[in-house]
């Protein structure tokens, strides 16, 4: 087993590069809950709208517990949480706006989700103490959320040729950004795995594209051949743009904000 | 599409008896598991399981509730 990481012993990019990396997966959890409760209503059954109500709490829960990591890095996690505009959310841009219809919600589920996992996967393996405890139950979750991904993209993909193209149109449009967000090789993603907190950019992209390469055939996407956005801005850990304002509303709770009592 | 009725059946503890503790409508096995899953979830589970409706063969009646007659699905 590694030796476990002694925070303390991180330099200044360490520590910068630490707080980058716990803050983009708990904001991309979050945002990922966020795009699963749209579908609370609407979802084609009952049963689906009940699944992505449950995986809705499943990403607030663990995005709380990534938050709360954040103290382990001389950061608040309630002021982040509840106090940063969009355009300081380092969530993966593939989670920036609704999903319109349900084959896009399923294309957001077996994508984003999934790629959200990996980087997680390789978290837990590292040696930060935190993520080895907590990711693993958080992985054991996200197993019903890709069995449920999987089944819904292998549906949608042998039905009608509508569906399939709407499948197809949304997988493609979501694996740029994800691509860039798993694969980002710059300075603070190196140092992280110069320190033995997560694995390569190029292991996990890998990891990636074995696990989605047939399920993307299905709509004849050549996951090999999707090439990652550009325009990566190292320095807010994401590519262009940021979150819609309504779904950072929701997240920080403005609007009943002055309800809670603390 | 065509869904078909799954029975949930669970258990808290090893040694307790497996429970029939409701049905979730879905369109096939790996999509009832999840569904299953996630809509009993009221209970920290030892073990889950579903089982096609259509599976099911009565002993002693045929207008019971596992009748098999409701989520054939075909």
């Amino acid at each position: 087993m590694k030796e476990l990481l002694e925070i303390q012993g991180l330099d200044g990019t360490g520590i910068s590069a630490l707080r980058r990396l716990i803050l983009t997966l708990a904001d991309s959890k979050r945002m990922m809950g966020i795009r699963y409760s749209d579908w609370l209503l609407g979802a084609p059954s009952i049963e689906a709208g009940i699944a992505v109500s449950s995986m809705a709490q499943d990403e607030w829960g663990h995005a709380r517990l990534l938050y709360a990591m954040l103290k382990d890095v001389g950061l608040e996690p309630l002021k982040i949480e509840h106090e940063r505009p969009a355009e300081e959310y380092t969530s993966v841009g593939a989670l920036d706006g609704t999903f319109e219809h349900w084959a896009g919600i399923v294309a957001a589920m077996t994508v984003v989700d999934e790629a959200i996992s990996v980087a997680l996967l390789g978290f837990s393996r590292g040696r930060y103490e935190a993520a080895r405890t907590r990711v693993p139950k958080m992985l054991a979750e996200e197993e019903f959320h890709a069995s449920l991904a999987k089944a819904w993209y292998r549906r949608i993909a042998e039905s009608s040729s509508k569906a399939r193209s709407l499948l197809r149109d949304s997988t493609k449009g979501l694996l740029p950004p994800v691509l860039a967000w798993l694969g980002a090789d710059d300075e603070a993603a190196k140092a992280m795995v110069t320190a033995g907190v997560t694995e390569s950019s190029k292991s996990m992209t890998e990891t990636y594209r074995d696990r989605l390469r047939d399920l993307a055939a299905l709509v004849e996407v050549n996951i090999d051949q999707v090439q990652p956005d550009s325009g990566w801005d190292k320095d807010r850990a994401r590519g262009p743009g940021c979150p819609d304002e309504d779904a950072v509303e929701r997240v920080r709770g403005d609007r009943n904000r002055a309800l809670l009592v603390e | 599409m065509i869904e078909r009725v799954y029975d949930v059946f669970a258990r808290k503890h090893r040694g307790d008896q497996l429970a029939h503790i409701g049905y979730v409508d879905a369109l096939d096995d790996e999509m009832a598991r999840v569904y299953a899953w996630k809509t009993y979830d009221e209970e920290n589970w030892f073990e889950m399981c579903v089982i096609r409706r259509s599976n099911i063969i009565p002993v002693n009646r045929q207008d019971g509730p596992f009748s098999g007659s409701r989520g054939e699905g075909e």
